[in-house]
């Protein structure tokens, strides 16, 4: 049985920019990856590596929290899919960057998410990647050596 | 390494097949100047786009393709319109990303020595970057509604255009007819409501070109264009719309695909996540995907009118000085339903373009009058520090390709490796020492899309025209280039 399914619940942790994790070359668009002890601490470590991505480096001042839950999903890497794709609704209309995460339930096909966020500043994250959307091409969620490792490509 | 992908075999020069195993259903066909990679990933999505339910002949990849999700950027696939599936990965996230040239009667001289006041006052006037917004006020429902049905019409009746025949010059008239804006979220509707006119990021860019050298005269003169003229080049999309709907869709299909038979739950990519054309769930992806097509339209039509007059502004001339006029304006990214002949019978297609143009040859109806005797009008863009060219399309576009081409350079880097060659170089620098201005909301952007990211467009070109399915006519050059 992989170490992951072993560790501890991380409920009522709360993960900070910056988290550690892995940009993954893609051709015309980028990828991240993140892992974390359990399923719920990688997801929230991809939640803030988008947020990484948009804040393009800058600093992200703290300025709300809005509460996230997703359905229907198939499975794990579509349910990551799906709360990024919340996230980024929430960057396109209300330029909201994710500035921390904690991922307080998470199955196949469901997730619940409370997500910290700050406001966009056009100065402080003028190198901020302009992503169009996440895409479900590529997108993983498995157990491995250190933990789980969750993976999506952006379409940028 | 895919093992389909393996097995490629030249067809004859330029062309390369990849012959049909497992769930394709029709072979995979490459246009290239040499063999194909066997071990690039895009070959196998080509394989993997060979096995959509319904598709016709052949899965093509014209010669700027490269990895994309689903489909390869630069695909091409027709579906019988009957028994075919629609995809939205078939279409991407930029729905109607496209590019268009607008012509003048100025001198291109005449703008090389004001290239930086030129280029600014077009930077001023045309939002570009992250989210950009507010080129025009904020679009009411209403007129929100008009803007999705009537494409670049709505523009137009605004005021926005560069000459009294845009319409007549845009693919389609600038205008898909089967668009439903009742289709069309709430949720689409408001990341789209304030970005009409703007030009967005990444490969986005408006250009200001110098007509470089023509290649054939007689179409050159039919198209309007003369060595040392001064054209202008808008490449956008659908902006924060487009991308939407296409997200939406992905995510109704995507977990149920099992619902349409073993053909669609068999498919090897769920990015490929498609329906039967003539479903409730495929209906409503045309029309919204149309609707957004409408969006984008509009969207280069506003951009065409701001830039008309930021140019006469900035080079303190009238606009019947600057006499502009639309060559022509063509799609990228979109499926529509076209009539191809296909084995002698004449068939009724959904033809997804994902980073490809419609080609279509001489005599076609569907070709603007003042171009039929040519052929339409094919803009490949290239990158920002070298050139672009017009193509026209060709009778033999439309016996192999379903009239379609090429549609700019293609990525050769990643983002990541273009970053790291630009390390410790002043990209700005380097193509202001070429005489050619450029202004962006930030450095990355200059970096990610510097002129060794992509291909020679020029090979890209070469490879088209030697293969028969474009035919070359005039290259263009920068002067002054606005990204995001």
């Amino acid at each position: 049985m992989p170490r992951a399914q072993a560790a501890p619940k991380l409920e009522g942790v709360r993960l900070h920019l910056p988290q550690p994790y892995e940009e993954i070359s893609h051709t015309a668009d980028v990828g991240i990856a993140a892992v974390g002890a359990t399923p719920e601490e990688a997801l929230a470590r991809l939640v803030l590596a988008l947020g990484a991505l948009l804040a393009g480096g800058g600093a992200v001042e703290p300025a709300g929290e809005r509460g996230i839950s997703v359905s229907g999903a198939a499975d794990l890497p579509q349910t990551a899919v799906a709360l990024l794709r919340e996230v980024l609704f929430g960057f396109a209309t209300r330029r909201e960057v994710p500035c921390s995460c904690e991922v307080r339930s998470l199955a196949p096909g469901r997730a619940e998410a409370a997500i910290g966020f700050g406001r966009y500043d056009p100065a402080l994250h003028a190198e901020g990647v302009d992503v169009k959307a996440v895409t479900y091409h590529g997108a993983r969620f498995e157990p491995g050596e250190r933990g789980y490792r969750a993976q999506v490509i952006l379409d940028i | 390494m895919d093992r389909r992908a393996q097995r490629l075999r030249k067809i004859r020069d330029w062309l390369w097949e990849i012959p049909p195993e497992g769930a394709m259903k029709v072979p995979g066909r490459v246009y290239a100047d040499g063999p194909p990679a066997p071990d690039d990933p895009a070959l196998e999505q080509v394989a993997n786009v060979a096995c959509l339910p319904g598709i016709v002949k052949w899965s093509l990849a014209m010669p700027d393709f490269h990895w994309g999700y689903g489909f390869p950027i630069g695909g091409v696939a027709a579906v019988d319109v009957e028994h075919g599936a629609i995809s939205p990965g078939g279409v991407g996230y930029d729905i109607n990303c496209g590019v268009r040239v607008v012509t003048t009667r100025v001198e291109a001289a005449r703008v090389r020595t004001r290239r930086h006041e030129v280029t600014a006052e077009l930077y001023r006037t045309i939002p570009t970057g992250v989210g950009s917004s507010h080129a025009i006020p904020r679009l009411s429902r209403d007129e929100m509604d008009a803007v999705l049905a009537k494409g670049a019409r709505w523009a137009v009746g605004r005021g926005y255009f560069a000459s009294g025949g845009d319409l007549a010059h845009c693919e389609e008239g600038g205008s898909l007819p089967g668009a439903d804006p009742g289709t069309v979220s709430e949720r689409a509707r408001e990341r789209g409501s304030d970005q009409l006119g703007t030009l967005g990021s990444g490969n986005h860019f408006l250009e200001v070109d110098e007509v470089a050298e023509i290649y054939d005269p007689a179409v050159a003169e039919a198209f309007g264009l003369h060595e040392g003229q001064l054209a202008m080049q808008i490449h956008s999309g659908s902006r924060g719309l487009g991308y939407q709907v296409c997200d939406e869709a992905l995510a109704e299909l995507t977990p149920a695909m099992g619902r349409y038979g073993v053909d669609y739950a068999a498919l090897p990519d769920p990015q490929l996540a498609c329906a039967p054309i003539g479903s409730p769930a495929g209906q409503r992806y045309l029309g919204a995907m149309q609707a957004a097509a409408n969006f984008a339209w509009a969207n280069r039509q506003v951009m065409t009118g701001l830039a008309v007059r930021a140019l006469c502004r900035s080079l303190e001339i009238s606009e019947g000085e600057l006499s502009a006029a639309l060559l022509y304006d063509v799609c990228h990214n979109v499926a529509k339903v076209e009539e191809h002949l296909v084995d002698g019978e004449r068939r009724r297609l959904l033809v997804h373009r994902k980073g490809a143009t419609r080609a279509f040859g001489p005599g076609d109806p569907r070709v603007p009058p003042a171009y039929r005797d040519v052929g339409q009008p094919v803009l490949i863009p290239g990158d920002m520090g070298r050139y672009s060219y017009v193509l026209a399309g060709t009778a033999a576009a439309m016996e192999e390709t379903f009239g379609s081409s090429c549609h700019g350079a293609g990525r050769l880097l990643s983002r990541h490796q273009a970053m790291r060659l630009a390390r410790g170089r002043s990209i700005h620098r380097e193509l202001l020492d070429r005489g050619i201005e450029v202004i962006s909301r930030g450095k990355k952007t200059l970096a990610e899309e510097m002129s060794e990211a992509y291909k020679d467009v020029a090979r890209v070109v070469g490879v088209v025209a030697a293969a028969g399915i474009s035919r070359l006519v005039a290259r263009l050059e920068p002067i002054g280039v606005i990204k995001g």
